[in-house]
């Protein structure tokens, strides 16, 4: 009997580990990620209480593995610190990767980073931009590797 | 500014909560591979040597990394070798199913077809066992270079790390000691797989290594192509 349930348990374990591939590996979120801007093209945006927020990375196309320029821009308001941006992949703990963003201008932050490449092939990423004391916002977009 | 300590401390964390989620799906099909080829025999040992091999390997990266300060170069150089680890790690994945079934005759390697009844035979059979736990070590050495998205943020970390250094020494230290407190945090998860895949309670255990092989064949000819894709 209790042999009986190792087996059922060591198949299940076995299975889920044999057939588990990166992108569901960590969260249990099946649905798939959606790409919401095309950043190849040109600048993501989003509203963060109330203000416009656009994320711009360079140099295009957008690769992983490679030096990056991360630029966010605000079209008002006023900041007691400096944005960061939070990169991850929307499904997964890759650990934590931050751009810590400098004052480049007049509501203009700009920083340095890598995205960085999942062996699983999933291209798909998410930069999420953190105002301190007044919110965040995510932009999903893929990557090329 | 968090203390050096406490980054170590984040940095190990990290590892224990990434080893749960996407170590277990990275890494798992190795590490049951592994505690299947054991057929029986202990896998604590065998898995503490691999995986102490893979966490010398990340602080090796580690090291390098916090001494030059760059990712991107050193990542770069390292690339080929990385693929070349890939497809390794999928063939070797390969031969161990089909040797754990029966299939190739590698069966003497795992100790399966070997029964020595005299003193001396005993006393051969047991260094012989030795000599193949040892290799665990330089197996995780060699699989601590699979590319990994985990791996490359904390190595990341790491060199920026080792741009903040006064000296490249001290950039190495930090370094090291990021990915060695990371893959420490990994060993939790990995070593859970191992003991779980491991069938030395189970009477009947032949029909379950047969189909485990068929899965693991068709799991190393994934990593193959895989690592053909990379």
């Amino acid at each position: 009997m209790q042999s009986n349930v190792k087996v059922r348990m060591f198949a299940a374990v076995f299975t889920l580990i044999m057939f588990t591939v990166c992108p569901i590996s960590s969260s249990g979120k099946s649905e798939p990620p959606r790409v919401e801007c095309d950043v190849h093209a040109g600048p993501c945006r989003a509203d963060i209480s109330g203000t416009t927020v656009s994320l711009d990375i360079e140099p295009k196309p957008v690769k992983a593995m490679r030096d990056l320029t991360f630029t966010v821009t605000f079209a008002g308001g006023t900041f007691v610190a400096a944005p960061y941006i939070d990169l991850g992949m929307p499904n997964m703990n890759m650990g934590r990767n931050r751009v810590i963003l400098k004052q480049a201008g007049d509501l203009v932050y700009r920083g340095e980073g890598v995205i960085v490449r999942c062996p699983s092939g999933s291209r798909i990423w998410k930069a999420k931009v953190t105002v301190p004391e007044v919110g965040s916002v995510e932009f999903v977009f893929d990557v090329i590797y | 500014m968090l203390s050096t300590e406490t980054i170590y401390f984040v940095i190990f964390t990290t590892g224990l909560a990434v080893g749960f989620g996407h170590c277990i799906g990275m890494c798992g099909p190795i590490v049951v591979s592994l505690s299947l080829s054991l057929k029986g025999r202990s896998v604590v040992v065998p898995h503490l040597l691999y995986n102490g091999g893979r966490i010398t390997t990340y602080g090796l990266l580690g090291g390098v990394m916090g001494a030059t300060g760059s990712f991107t170069q050193v990542v770069a150089s390292i690339a080929s070798l990385q693929k070349g680890v890939m497809i390794l790690t999928g063939i070797l994945i390969v031969v161990m199913g089909l040797a754990m079934a029966g299939w190739i005759p590698l069966g003497v390697i795992f100790g399966d077809y070997y029964n020595p009844q005299g003193v001396l035979s005993r006393g051969f059979r047991k260094l012989s066992e030795a000599r193949s736990t040892a290799t665990y070590y330089p197996l995780g050495m060699l699989l601590g270079l699979l590319p990994c998205g985990p791996v490359y943020t904390v190595l990341l970390a790491a060199a920026r790390a080792g741009m903040e250094a006064q000296s490249g020494l001290e950039g190495f230290l930090i370094g090291m000691g990021l990915m060695l407190s990371f893959g420490l945090g990994t060993v939790v998860a990995l070593l859970l797989i191992a003991k779980l895949a491991d069938l030395g309670w189970l009477k009947r255990r032949d029909v379950i290594y047969k189909i485990s092989s068929v899965v693991m064949v068709i799991m190393g000819v994934y990593f193959v192509i895989k690592a053909v894709r990379y």
